[in-house]
């Protein structure tokens, strides 16, 4: 009885894998507490968070430029988190991201819309501007870079990261 | 003993297989919420006032509240001869379910005349690019119905973040930003150009539009008022050499003839980014220029208020406003019949507040902020309106719902 009922839940996480594998990788839904997630499961690894949304113009300039920074630098994390305010327009952020390059990133977008709360939690200061980067390096010190990120200052610091691990 | 470990590990197997089925339901379930409405700033997806996510307020001549909202989509009026107590039955300016600029800072404005006749206009993303389109319309039987919307430039390129003003002879003052002039591509163009146009007919036809000044900052809302009859003054975010962001103003020699453009402050922001946050000003009796915006510069960060007396050529030093620890945002100042204040939002990690302080010599000195209002979900940016006697604070709230609520102790 208890090996056929894990056979089914085998069966049924099965399809749910399956259907998972062949659909685009999803936009996850960045919540309260999601900020703290990420900081917990990116820790120990150089990794660049990227605030982003599709109304903003210095945004559509920086996000292809973000995508090949990532083609090119596999040993960084890439992390994306649409902050435009709700409402959350899934189709054209998954669009843009595909677009610039950033599929396989790991893609969030803000899914409250109580965003004063969200952004509160990821930093008190900030305001909502985007673009906006944060480096978060190995030790977990996090460089803030307001408006568009030069490729120049990310490979700086990829560097530095990089260098610090051999 | 061999015992334990084996049933340990069967539980941590079914443990593992629970927690993968549960992962799998879970992310069907929390990608399928992405729509719900927790994600959204509405309480609500129809039109009526409660499911409004922005809710502009205005004052008649003759007294009368009128409230033009976004919720569902669309556009709606509904006017309140007892101050806020109740409301006219809404009535719907838009046909349909349009895709109107949800940015922080588009809300829908509507200005009254004497006459009744009401001028209104707002921002809709017209294509996939996000690229915005001004809407105007009016209504000239007392808001009843509303004509038929028209765009307010011929221009096809992105226009967003409009403003109208009633000047005192009833005509309209309309100034927006405009990105015409990123067209040919070929060059590399900053920000949007500052736009404006007047109506005299009480917001049936506006002029022909004309430019203010090229490259301003394309996203942060404007503020608008009146130094004088015929005399529009905007402030805006501009882009200065080296793309700093800081706030210009200009006052007009007549609504055709913009004047020039002069600095309200040096902050000194530099960034390539779109701050969402726009500055608010307002104009005494006296002449003075009251100014409040939002910075994040190299000179100074967080929320400010700074004073003209010479028709906005120099300003006082900025005073900042709001506690830096609590997110301070969204600032709106109104120099009332009896004074000036200055309303915005902090945040706690819980709960949003209004605060409020007031100023009974033209902004020399300020009263020590007080909270008026807070809410523990999303709201829309607190506005002070004026009825000519009393100012009120309007706001609108996810959780709690709209309110108007008399500022006490007047300013």
């Amino acid at each position: 009885m208890k090996r056929r009922l894990l056979a089914g839940v085998f069966f049924v996480t099965f399809l749910f894998s399956a259907s998972a594998a062949e659909a685009p990788p999803q936009l996850k839904p960045f919540e309260r507490g999601s900020w703290q997630d990420i900081l917990r499961s990116h820790a120990g690894r150089p990794t660049i968070v990227h605030f982003w949304g599709v109304t903003c113009g210095p945004c559509k300039v920086e996000l292809p430029l973000l995508g090949e920074f990532m083609r090119d630098h596999s040993a960084i994390d890439v992390v994306t988190i649409s902050a435009d305010l709700v409402p959350d327009l899934p189709g054209a952020t998954q669009a843009m991201l595909e677009k610039s390059g950033l599929r396989a990133a790991e893609n969030w977008i803000f899914g409250d819309g109580f965003v004063e709360r969200l952004r509160f939690e990821i930093d008190p200061a900030w305001q909502g501007d985007i673009p906006r980067t944060m480096l978060i390096s190995r030790e977990g010190t996090i460089t803030t870079i307001e408006g568009s990120a030069e490729t120049k200052d990310l490979q700086k610091w990829s560097d530095q990261q990089l260098a610090a691990t051999r | 003993m061999i015992g334990v470990p084996n049933r340990t590990g069967k539980a941590m197997l079914r443990g593992k297989v629970f927690a993968a089925f549960a992962f799998a339901l879970w992310q069907t379930c929390a990608y399928g919420q992405m729509d719900h409405q927790h994600a959204s700033e509405a309480a609500c997806d129809e039109t009526v006032l409660r499911c409004a996510s922005k809710v502009t307020p205005a004052f008649s001549p003759d007294g009368t509240l009128w409230l033009a909202w976004m919720a569902g989509g669309q556009v709606s009026v509904a006017s309140s001869k007892d101050a806020g107590h109740s409301f006219s039955t809404p009535v719907l300016v838009t046909k349909e379910r349009l895709n109107l600029d949800w940015g922080p800072d588009a809300r829908p404005k509507i200005v009254v005349d004497r006459n009744g006749g009401i001028a209104l206009a707002f921002s809709t993303f017209r294509d996939k690019a996000f690229n915005g389109q001004v809407l105007y319309t009016r209504s000239t039987d007392g808001g009843r119905s509303f004509a038929e919307l028209r765009p307010i430039t011929a221009s096809n390129e992105s226009q967003r973040f409009e403003a109208l003003a009633l000047d005192a002879d009833g005509s309209v003052f309309a100034a927006w930003l405009d990105k015409r002039n990123r067209v040919p591509a070929q060059h590399k163009y900053e920000g949007a150009g500052l736009y404006f146009a007047s109506s005299n007919d009480g917001g049936a036809t506006y002029s022909e539009a004309r430019m203010v000044k090229d490259n301003t900052c394309e996203c942060c809302r404007l503020g608008v008022a009146f130094a004088g009859p015929g005399r529009p003054v905007v402030v805006f975010r501009n882009i200065f050499d080296g793309g700093v962001r800081d706030h210009a103003i200009t006052t007009f020699a007549d609504p055709a003839t913009p004047g020039d453009v002069h600095r309200v402050s040096q902050d000194d922001w530099q960034i390539a980014a779109c701050p969402h946050h726009g500055p608010s000003l307002s104009i005494s009796n006296a002449g003075t220029y009251h100014v409040t915006w939002y910075t994040n510069g190299k000179a100074r960060k967080g929320l400010f208020y700074a004073r003209s007396q010479d028709g906005g050529r120099t300003f006082s030093n900025p005073l900042p406003v709001g506690r830096p620890d609590r997110s301070p945002s969204r600032p709106n100042v109104i120099a009332g019949p009896h004074g000036t204040a200055i309303v915005w939002k902090e945040f706690d990690g819980e709960k949003t507040t209004v605060n409020l302080m007031t100023s009974h010599d033209d902004g020399l000195t300020w009263s020590k902020p007080a909270a008026v209002a807070e809410t523990t979900d999303t709201s829309d940016h607190p506005l002070l309106v004026s009825n000519g006697q009393s100012v009120f604070l309007s706001w609108m709230t996810k959780a709690d719902g709209y309110r108007i609520q008399p500022i006490e102790g007047a300013p």
